[in-house]
């Protein structure tokens, strides 16, 4: 049977989507990622499709079960994604978010390193344009730091990507513990994408500034990607256990401070990636599989989230918590829809958070880190904290500011409906997913000591939030990140270098300036320097300051020239010589 | 309000009870696990901890007012 590869659907999607006239592009968007739906559906795990570059045989498609649950998420969420969109008339931006989800689906479908390195620039310059069709200054300058960032990741790939084809290694394998330069290139690389602090300032700086819908689409893909490379390449490097610890708690900290409703979400994708690249870290059947159902379930919440938040946005023209508060009468449908995702990101039972953080975390225990454990419980009571109680008590809730909130699109409710029947639909039905999952485990959810603990967790949380609420509202400040590092001091030392090098400009003018003044005169007179010459040597030999000095004359040739009678005559002696040889010999 | 926050303290008290009813040693792997009612007392001192550590980084550290970052850029 042959395959069609999925990108290349959305791709042809993006072309037709440009010729289809009228109305009917906008079906066309949709079909697109239903189409490459389907395409995913119906490939089998171990289908290869090779392609011959340049004399390599390219895997441009390799499949096998871990594959097809991201490739399967991806295009479910590439669906969700178009119709939350729909609304949007501008063909730009949902081509962009089409050449983005194919860019997603062709890392995962890779199964050779320039193929990956393909795709994985294709979702950074696809993904930028999400974030500049918001028009807006902040979101122009957010976006080309977002691109300065993705083309360093870019360029860490390629050479990782070229060291491992020049020793003959152009299939993608594990490389944990081969530690050589390519194994930090392409981890480097890679943690840009997942957004691993220090590097991950990128991610909270840029999504908030994205469009309505663009944001969406960003929230789901470029960090899930990464941990989908984590676990085919890295999959039980140790170092990854503690950088996912404190990517959960970090994000969690910096959620407490946050005031931008986008931006406290963007810090929690940070908190949730971090579970799974802790997961990745451990290495076990268990926790591969928990970072697998996680970054599965986490696309369907995290993206429900954004909806509702982009709904919020959408309807009032506001992203601040100090701005927002009281509209939960005016758009009652998106408060519970956000609810689902809040319910479901926070692990309450029945919601499919639950069922996938808790392998996670099970995982963190029985591979005997304990601390680990304990540690991703504490993110787990920050993430209820925040985007469970917090944002929605601020955002929906909380004081009146009599804010008129205009009505929403259907087929924005209809996504958001659509992402909230999943995260229940995996929720109360878990098995859904991990028949799915790609490595073998034995693991039951739905205990009596892992929902009792869980309620239990949630409960006291939530009373600690009502006990200090009066601390908790939103503060119009701004956080520094380590988007702090390039955006002040790099930002200064650029500006001095800026300065120095046009302060150089201004010497170098000067002096080329003086120069020409000093050398001119030697140019126009050449009598000038021999002239000067002979004077040093022999003073009475020149007697006029004429030709010299403030006022001289400008050199002209014909002062110098013969009378044109001597030239004619030279000339008439010379054609006169050679006729007469001529005629003698 | 007074409603609810009593309904989350009883229901809170009603989880304690059933872990203390349904405890199940067998389950544990690590010693906490066998404390009955300890991811309530985590729950309600990690959200305290959370809050009040992540405020204080806040004020001493991490908080700039909101056109921080306009005019150096």
């Amino acid at each position: 049977m042959s395959v069609i590869h999925p990108s290349l659907v959305l791709i042809a999607t993006v072309l037709v989507l440009y010729l289809l006239p009228g109305r009917l592009w906008r079906w066309g968007v949709v079909g697109g990622p239903l189409l490459a739906l389907l395409t995913v559906a119906g490939i089998k795990p171990g289908t290869i499709l090779s392609y011959n570059f340049l004399g390599y045989d390219l895997l441009v498609l390799k499949a096998d079960t871990l594959t097809l649950v991201f490739a399967l998420i991806f295009s479910i969420m590439g669906v969700l994604g178009v119709i939350y969109a729909l609304h949007v008339k501008k063909r730009g931006e949902h081509a962009a978010a089409l050449l983005y989800v194919a860019g997603s689906l062709g890392v995962v479908f890779a199964g050779d390193w320039l193929t990956l390195f393909f795709f994985w620039e294709l979702m950074s310059v696809a993904s930028v344009f999400l974030i500049w069709y918001r028009g807006r200054r902040e979101s122009l300058a957010a976006g080309f730091r977002y691109l300065l960032i993705h083309f360093l990741s870019g360029n860490l790939m390629l050479f990782g990507t070229l060291l491992l084809i020049s020793k003959g290694n152009l299939a993608i394998t594990n490389l944990t513990a081969t530690n050589g330069i390519a194994f930090w290139l392409i981890l480097g690389s890679v943690a840009i994408n997942a957004a691993i602090p220090p590097l991950h300032a990128w991610l909270t700086d840029a999504y908030p500034e994205g469009t309505v819908s663009g944001s969406v689409f960003l929230s789901a893909f470029t960090t899930k990607v990464a941990v989908y490379v984590l676990i085919r390449v890295f999959a039980g490097t140790e170092l990854l256990l503690w950088a996912g610890v404190i990517m959960a708690l970090y994000g969690v900290v910096y959620a407490v401070l946050e005031n931008n409703i986008r931006r406290l979400l963007a810090y929690h994708i940070i908190s949730q990636v971090g579970y799974m690249v802790a997961a990745v870290g451990m290495g076990t059947d268990l926790a591969l599989n928990g970072a697998t159902a996680h970054a599965f379930s986490h696309i369907l919440y995290k993206s429900l989230l954004f909806m509702g938040t982009g709904a919020v946005i959408y309807a009032t023209g506001r992203e601040k918590l100090t701005e927002l508060g009281g509209i939960y009468k005016a758009m009652p449908l998106t408060v519970i829809l956000y609810t689902v995702g809040a319910f479901s990101i926070s692990g309450v039972p029945l919601f499919n958070g639950f069922i996938s953080k808790s392998i996670v975390i099970t995982a963190a225990g029985e591979s005997g880190y304990g601390i680990a454990e304990l540690l991703l419980t504490l993110a787990s009571v920050g993430t209820f904290l925040h985007t469970g109680l917090k944002l929605p008590y601020f955002m929906f809730f909380g004081a009146d500011r009599g804010l008129k909130p205009v009505k929403i699109p259907l087929n924005m409710h209809l996504a958001m409906a659509g992402g909230a029947f999943l995260c229940i639909l995996f929720g109360v039905f878990p098995t859904l997913l991990y028949k799915m999952l790609p490595y073998p485990m034995n693991y039951v959810p739905y205990t009596m000591d892992h929902v009792i603990s869980s309620t239990q967790l949630l409960l006291a949380t939530a009373f600690g939030f009502f006990l200090l609420l009066a601390k908790l509202g939103g503060e119009p400040t701004l956080t520094i990140d380590t988007d702090w590092f390039y955006r002040k001091p790099a930002a200064a030392v650029f500006q001095r270098l800026v300065y120095i090098l046009k302060q150089t400009k201004v010497r170098l003018d000067a002096g080329g300036n003086y120069l020409f003044q000093f050398v001119g005169p030697y140019f126009t007179n050449p009598f000038l320097a021999p002239r000067k010459l002979l004077r040093a040597i022999y003073p009475a030999a020149v007697d006029d300051e004429f030709y010299e000095g403030e006022g001289a004359l400008t050199y002209d040739e014909n002062r110098y020239r013969f009378p044109l009678g001597i030239n004619l005559l030279v000339a008439v002696i010379f054609i006169t010589f050679v006729a007469t040889l001529a005629i003698v010999f | 309000m007074q409603r609810l926050t009593w309904f989350g303290i009883a229901s809170l008290v009603f989880t304690v009870l059933l872990d203390i009813i349904f405890h199940d040693p067998h389950h544990a792997i690590n010693w906490w696990h066998r404390l009955p009612g300890f991811d309530a007392l985590f729950g309600f001192s990690g959200c305290i901890a959370i809050i009040v550590g992540s405020k204080w980084l806040g004020k001493h550290l991490l908080q700039r007012h909101e056109k921080y970052y306009e005019k150096g850029e």
